[in-house]
């Protein structure tokens, strides 16, 4: 027994004081009295629960924003009892319960399908929720009083443990009251889990595990609360010759993977190390040059000098600003945009190029001040108007965390309130706009006041806080959003760094520690949680040098690893056994096409010869097909996911036959041309081209056959020459990363 | 919404074009033609050098003459080897003693003299771009210590290679806004392959230390990949000792200096401040009067001040920073600190940002609201009313410095007792004639005859001051007068009328502007400041103005152009009783064709400015004006006022040229006519001629074809000149401002 009835006589007093006026009321007081003698249900720890197991207050269902459904809202996921109790009760006329006859309350009737419901039959009639809502209604339908215990704390049992692969484990769900009283709410909680691959988990938190090895966690959800099961599921082959550590990367990656018993492929050969990472840090092919020399040297540290050098390089900058430029939506909509766009993105790449510390490249967009000439990270500001946008994209981009949910009601998977929405909001309140002579562009600067934003639904205004973290008081003189920025570059800050290294991590290696790498919370935990944190220790310790931290991450064997799958690994999806191909991204590939091919792409006033990765906004989607097919994005959206990297037909018949494609192999200037020509043996030729094209000599058989295909007559050289290059930009070798 | 009405216009603007709807506005231009010097290659010299330079612009084919604002740079036209002059080059010789700098370049036309073009004298060797150097492989070798003066090219990367020593310290710097081009650059220093180390973009210098001996790449670009003629640079490259501190490039100055610094302000300031002082507990101690120099370093720096004053002191305060031209927001806050113990309460007392302009500044938009020149500043210039004896804490800070780490943000704090005083600036007045076009923001004073031509002219009052300013200019060309449209007391905004009598003659002269006032009884005259913008503005839409001041006001005289229009109203002084009406007879000199029958006139002239709109027929030879002193409740007293519209003018561009042309091509047929019929003669001769002769006459025969090929081509070469002339002189709608003759009026007061 979890909930004693002495304040039933209250309850009742309140509510004839509340339908005192209702002619109902007096019929409601009769039946009540009745039922008194039941055991009391309370709205909150029974009532809510039924209805958020059951779905209702989800977001597509009765949780819709902007009215529910058929007029019937309720808060999503329960996270406002006292509004939903009163929607229950009160709107639509209180049409909803029927006190005289509590099982032909509408509420009951559309959620048992007795009566035509959108939803379907949530609640059967003979079901316990059923039931439990039938006494509450017989019982009155009240509020809690105040003495009604509150949940304290949720857990799950058992909260993590190894299993092995096709096995089961049920999940038991435990809730706290503020009364010490202890509840099994194992029925009653709602399960997910963060890879479904890996694992099916019943409504009644049965855990089915899948052939597929790793790390998976559970979500348990329990009124507002959440808990997690993390389960470690084995592979346990034996796990024997690896490769020696290299960096603390190798040593936690391998640790992982004995632990699993899931052993590593063997190292990549150099060329397919020499065009991954070229690919990887610098967005392009090696060249030629390159190529011959890094395959032909002894040097043993030949890979940790060719990671240095792509560092230093240009490239490097290019690359990463385009990466960094798109999720900052560096986007043109006027032509106006022109001049912001190009010293926006020209920041970026110089920041990359120069060094800058990672902290210091965020406090400056954070918080930029000026003109977009003068300060070109002003120009965020100009994408991102509003300080709820703004805190929105910070916290994604910056923190790895969605707050967007918690703008209107509490976030359904993490702690986040809307006082902790709009305390973050408070940041950007104080941001000051003046016209400057540019149409569209705003002087940024800080408006001097105390710092504030009000909660919606509250009306309460809030001063500055960061994400559960209180701020000291912030002066009216002073920018918030310096101290936000000194907040996130603390060296206890739990998201700015791990946030980062996440995300890089997933650069370089494919999928991210956490996935998706900005949907950073407690109830998605890291397939490495030791890997993430010391990955974190190391970039705050550096200063967050981010160069720094690409060199462990490219220099570490983990890395280095073939994509080859040994006969265990290749169910290894997580656990960084072996290096995930992946297909290179639209600017790469057409950069890589236009190197293979000898040809140069034009981009409307640009120099001849800008490379893909070197455009400084989007407008150039929209001028080539290449790059919309391919998935580059509009900079619309702080998240990498609007970067559409799946393969589809489209990208299949560009590839085979576009006219843009046909028109670079057969560029009069273009490598086939010239090889044609060229009086050099076809061997040399055929060399060269599997040189550009996949950073290695080509194999006996691969020689011959393309030999073989060069020298069938009838059909002219510059032809042939272009058909094989056709073939070779057709191959996954070439299109992939691996 | 305004943004939305103004595409809407531009769109039904495409669809007319698109559709050949013809309109006649879409057939005109705007401004009368006006010889603009838009670029001299190279754009500088070394003192004490002498150099070729070659000019281009608008309206400057016939110039013949190049001028400079310091006498001690001359120039003479370049000759050829026949002597004859190469049209737009100049040989500038720049003498040993010429100051280092800016100074402005002009060309003298028929027209009149050009708008200016800066021209810079350094003391670095200098180089000019001969060749393309798009590529690493096309690089131009500099050497340490010179200038190269450079054309960017379009959709390009100017390439440099220069030579250097490990530890050797490397600046940088590239002049682009600052010499009026349009370049914003991006400078990039590289290694020998052509990989970037270290990269400009925001018009700073490249501070570069020489890691190792070897040849490094200097790459200069566009921001945005623009170029052509408007994006020339020069770009210093020159070795500087560790530790010295950098000397940029010289610059013009912006139109918001004129205002700094205040009257008899000393070059240094007395107090530097102190860091640390950027908090409460470490507040730099001061007393007023001061006048502090520091500098918002490092980011979010804040500087705070404490001093100690009485209740109903008054003081003033100014900040100089972005009118050094540097990219900085100043802001002070002024606080009471009452202490008590340990515990301290702060009260606001005031707080100081912007120096609003006086007067509305264009937003930059297609149609025409308000002139682009910013007289305003991001600077201070406030009051500070004392309320409470005792401590007080100023704390001064930069909007724009939260992340920026740059010692070289200084400003200047000066709190001083009330010293009323005034600056004025001044620029040729423009108004809405075709949307999107700025024509005359970037006219130079440079009049036909009978023309009046007006200056807007703006003050920034200091420290209370209230008084009219009366404006005045000296040093005029023979045959013209500058008419001041006082600035009355309490207001901001005045005219200054130049008017050139219509028999003028062909003249420049080196004019001064100023402005006289009352201050404590005593008189005061202060110089004026003329402002421009460098480069016309055919559309204002795709075009961000940059306004800047200029060394000096020439005014010229055509001489031999003359106003299409000219309204006189006559000289004497026109009398009206305060309430009655004053109807004021306007003589039209009209010296051209209109398109439209009537002229809409605005009035012009602080007590009359509000009068409405009435039109006057470009038809007639005279009209009247009537002004209305009971609704404009002008109060008695002496007032300078003045007429203005937009006309369309029939305008012909040198019609007399086409008598000449025919004279040339009259004389150039009599003299084939001539040549014909000797050759004529001369071919019978020769038919006729005995075998000994026959040589000889086939000769003379075949020196007089020649010949007579030669003057066909004359011939023919006259008839296009004539043709030429003949086209350019038909008549062109082009649209600009009339400008009545100043009129002096006396409202008297009425008998009582």
């Amino acid at each position: 027994m979890y909930f004693s009835d002495h304040d039933a006589p209250r309850r009742l007093s309140f509510r004839l004081s509340r339908h005192l006026l209702s002619g109902v009321s007096l019929f409601l007081l009769i039946s009540m009295t009745a039922a008194a003698a039941e055991q009391s249900v309370s709205f909150v720890n029974q009532v809510m629960p039924v209805l958020t197991k059951a779905g209702c207050n989800v977001g597509v269902c009765h949780a819709k924003a902007g009215g529910g459904q058929k007029g019937f809202q309720l808060s999503l996921l329960g996270f406002e009892p006292q509004e939903d109790f009163e929607s229950l009760t009160k709107d639509g006329r209180s049409r909803r319960l029927f006190a005289g006859a509590p099982e032909r309350s509408l509420l009951l009737l559309k959620g048992s399908g007795q009566v035509p419901h959108g939803g379907g039959v949530r609640l059967p009639v003979n079901s316990e929720g059923f039931a439990l809502l039938r006494n509450w209604i017989q019982q009155g339908a009240t509020f809690d009083v105040a003495t009604v215990p509150k949940l304290v704390s949720f857990d799950v049992e058992p909260s993590r443990g190894t299993i092995q692969r096709g096995a089961e484990q049920q999940l038991k769900a435990i809730a706290k009251y503020s009364d010490g009283s202890i509840r099994d709410v194992t029925n009653m909680a709602l399960y997910e889990a963060n890879d479904k691959a890996m694992a099916d988990v019943s409504e009644r938190g049965l855990v089915k595990i899948s052939d597929i090895v790793g790390n998976v966690a559970v979500m348990v959800r329990y009124q507002s609360r959440v808990s997690v099961y993390s389960a470690s599921v084995p592979l346990g082959a034996p796990v024997e010759n690896l490769p020696s550590s290299k960096n603390f990367v190798d040593e936690l990656v391998f640790a992982n993977l004995k632990s699993l018993g899931i052993p590593p492929s063997t190292l990549s050969d150099d060329a397919t190390f020499l065009r991954r990472v070229t690919l990887d840090i610098g967005g392009r092919l090696p060249t030629d040059e390159e190529a011959t020399a890094f395959l032909a040297s002894k040097d043993e540290g030949r890979r940790d000098k060719v990671i240095d050098n792509l560092l230093q390089s240009p490239d490097y900058a290019d690359f990463f600003a385009n990466k960094w430029t798109a999720l900052l939506k560096n986007r043109r909509d006027e032509p106006s945009d022109t001049t912001a766009n190009f010293a926006f993105h020209a920041w970026v790449r110089d920041s990359f190029l120069a060094n800058k510390p990672y902290d210091q490249f965020v406090r400056e967009v954070l918080a930029a001040t000026g003109t977009v000439i003068g300060n070109p990270p002003v120009a965020w500001y100009k994408r991102v108007k509003e300080p709820k946008e703004q805190i929105e994209d910070v916290a994604q981009l910056f923190l790895g965390v969605r707050m967007q949910c918690a703008q209107c009601h509490h976030h359904p998977f993490e702690r986040w309130s809307q006082d902790d929405y709009y305390s973050l909001v408070a940041f950007f309140s104080q941001v000051g706009r003046k016209p400057s002579g540019t149409r569209g562009e705003d002087l940024i600067f800080h408006k001097r006041g105390i710092a504030t934003a009000t909660n919606i639904k509250s009306g309460v205004p809030l001063k500055p806080a960061a994400l559960g973290d209180a701020i000291p008081e912030i002066a009216a003189d002073a920018d918030p959003r310096l101290k936000l920025a000194d907040w996130m570059g603390g060296k206890t800050n739990p998201f700015f760094a791990k946030s980062l290294v996440n995300r890089y991590w997933k650069h370089f290696f494919v999928r991210g520690l956490i996935e998706p790498e900005d949907d950073i919370r407690d109830t998605n935990p890291p397939t490495n949680p030791a890997l993430l944190e010391a990955l974190e220790k190391h970039f705050i310790a550096s200063g967050f040098d981010l160069k720094e931290l690409v060199r462990v991450l490219t220099q570490s064997r983990a890395y280095q690893l073939s994509e080859v799958p040994n006969q265990h690994n290749i169910v290894d999806r997580q656990n960084y056994s072996r290096y995930y191909p992946r297909r290179l991204q639209a600017e790469v590939l057409l950069d890589a096409i236009d190197r293979l091919a000898g040809t140069q792409t034009d981009f409307a006033n640009l120099p001849p010869g800008t490379r893909a990765v070197a455009l400084p906004d989007n407008s150039y989607n929209a001028s080539s097909q290449f790059l919309r097919v391919f998935g580059r994005p509009e900079a619309e959206s702080v998240c990498e996911c609007e970067r559409v990297q799946s393969s589809s037909l489209a990208q299949s018949l560009h590839l085979l036959n576009a006219a843009e494609l046909k028109a670079k192999l057969a560029a009069p200037t273009g490598r086939a041309e010239r090889l044609a020509k060229e009086d050099k043996p076809a061997e040399a030729k055929v060399r060269e081209l599997y040189l550009a094209a996949f950073s290695r000599e080509p194999r006996p058989q691969e020689l011959k056959t393309a030999i073989d295909y060069l020298n069938e007559p009838g059909t002219a050289a510059n032809a042939n020459y272009q058909d094989l290059i056709w073939a070779l930009i057709n191959t996954k070798e070439f299109l992939f990363n691996h | 919404m305004m943004t939305d009405i103004v595409r809407y216009f531009r769109w039904m603007l495409l669809v007319a074009l698109a559709c050949g709807i013809e309109s006649p506005s879409f057939a005109q231009s705007v401004g009368l033609p006006a010889p603009r010097l838009l670029t001299t290659t190279p754009m500088g010299a070394k003192v004490g050098s002498q150099v070729e330079v070659t000019i281009s612009g608008e309206h400057i084919d016939d110039a013949d003459e190049l001028t400079f604002s310091d006498r001690r740079i001359t120039a003479a036209r370049k000759l050829n080897a026949a002597g004859q002059p190469e049209s737009n080059k100049y040989v500038v010789t720049i003498s040993a003693d010429c100051p280092a700098g800016i100074h402005e370049a002009r060309v003298m036309t028929r027209l009149g003299i050009s708008s200016s073009r800066a021209f810079c004298v350094g003391t670095l060797d200098e180089a000019v771009q001969s060749k393309a150097n798009t590529t690493l492989a096309t690089a131009m070798e500099l050497k340490v210590n010179s200038i190269c003066n450079a054309t960017m090219t379009q959709r390009a990367v100017d390439h440099y290679v220069f030579e250097a020593k490990k530890g050797q310290r490397i600046i940088v710097d590239c002049a682009t806004r600052g010499i009026d081009s349009k370049l914003d650059a991006v400078v990039i220093v590289a290694d020998a392959a052509g990989r970037d180390l270290l990269v400009e973009r925001r018009g700073g210098v490249l501070d570069f230390t020489v890691p190792a001996d070897g040849k490094y790449v200097i790459k200069v670009h566009e921001l945005t990949f623009k170029g052509g003629q408007a994006y020339y640079y020069r770009l210093a490259v020159s070795e500087l000792p560790v530790g010295a501190p950098i000397v940029r490039m010289p610059s013009t100055k912006p139109v918001n200096s004129f205002s700094w610094p205040p009257q008899g302000l000393k070059e240094q300031a007395e107090l530097a401040e102190a860091e640390p002082n950027n908090d409460r507990t470490k507040a730099q101690k001061i007393s007023l009067p001061c006048d502090i120099a520091g500098s918002f370093f490092p980011a979010a720096d804040v500087d705070v001040f404490e001093f100690e004053a009485k209740k109903g002191d008054v003081w003033w305060i100014e900040v100089a920073s972005e009118r050094f031209g540097l990219p900085t927001d100043p802001s002070i806050l002024v606080q009471h600190v009452a202490r008590t113990g340990d515990v301290e309460k702060a009260t606001d007392v005031a707080e100081f940002s912007d120096i609003p302009s006086p007067v509305k500044v264009s937003s930059n938009g297609y149609a025409y609201d308000g002139p682009p020149y910013n007289a305003g500043s991001a600077d201070i210039l406030g009051k500070l009313e004392i309320k409470e004896d005792g401590l007080h804490r100023l704390q001064l800070s930069d909007l724009f410095g939260g992340t920026r780490n740059d010692p070289k943000n200084v400003y200047r704090l000066v709190i001083r007792k009330s010293a009323p005083d005034f600056a004025v600036v001044a620029w040729a007045m423009h108004m809405e004639l075709r949307n999107g076009d700025r024509n005359a923001v970037s006219k130079p004073l440079a009049l036909r005859g009978g023309a009046t031509m007006a200056l807007e002219v703006v003050a920034i009052r200091r420290d209370g001051f209230d008084g009219d300013i009366d404006l005045a200019m000296e040093g005029l060309p023979e045959g013209v007068t500058a008419s001041g449209l006082k600035i009355p007391a309490g207001q901001s905004r005045g005219l200054m009328l130049v008017t050139a009598d219509q028999n003028a003659p062909r003249a420049i002269g080196s004019a001064t502007f100023f402005a006289r006032s009352t201050m404590n009884g005593e008189a005061a005259i202060r110089h004026g400041h003329m402002a421009s913008h460098a480069w016309p503005i055919p559309d204002s839409w795709g075009e961000i103005p940059a306004p800047r001041l200029f060394a000096d006001i020439p005014v010229s005289v055509s001489g031999l152009e003359f106003a299409p229009l000219s309204l006189t109203p006559p000289k004497e002084v026109q009398t009206v009783i305060a309430g009655e009406k004053l109807t004021i007879p306007l003589l039209h000199a009209r010296r051209s064709e209109f398109s439209g029958g009537t002229l809409q006139l605005k009035t012009m002239g602080a007590g009359f400015d509000r009068t409405p709109q009435f039109d006057v027929s470009l038809t007639a030879d005279q009209s009247q004006a009537v002004l209305d002193t009971a609704a404009l409740k002008t109060p008695p007293g002496d007032y300078l006022i003045a007429f203005y519209g937009g006309a369309v003018a029939k305008y012909r561009h040198r019609p007399d040229l086409i008598a000449i042309a025919e004279v040339a091509h009259k004389k150039a047929t009599e003299e084939l006519s001539a040549i014909d019929a000797e050759l004529k003669k001369l071919t019978e001769a020769a038919k006729a001629a005995a075998t000994e002769a026959k040589p000889e006459a086939d000769k003379a025969v075949e020196a007089a074809t020649a010949k007579q090929k030669t003057a066909a081509a004359t011939v023919a070469a006259a008839a296009e000149r004539v043709k030429a002339t003949t086209a350019a002189a038909q008549p062109n709608d082009i649209v600009d401002i009339v400008v009545s003759e100043p009129i002096k009026i006396r409202v008297n007061a009425p008998a009582k």
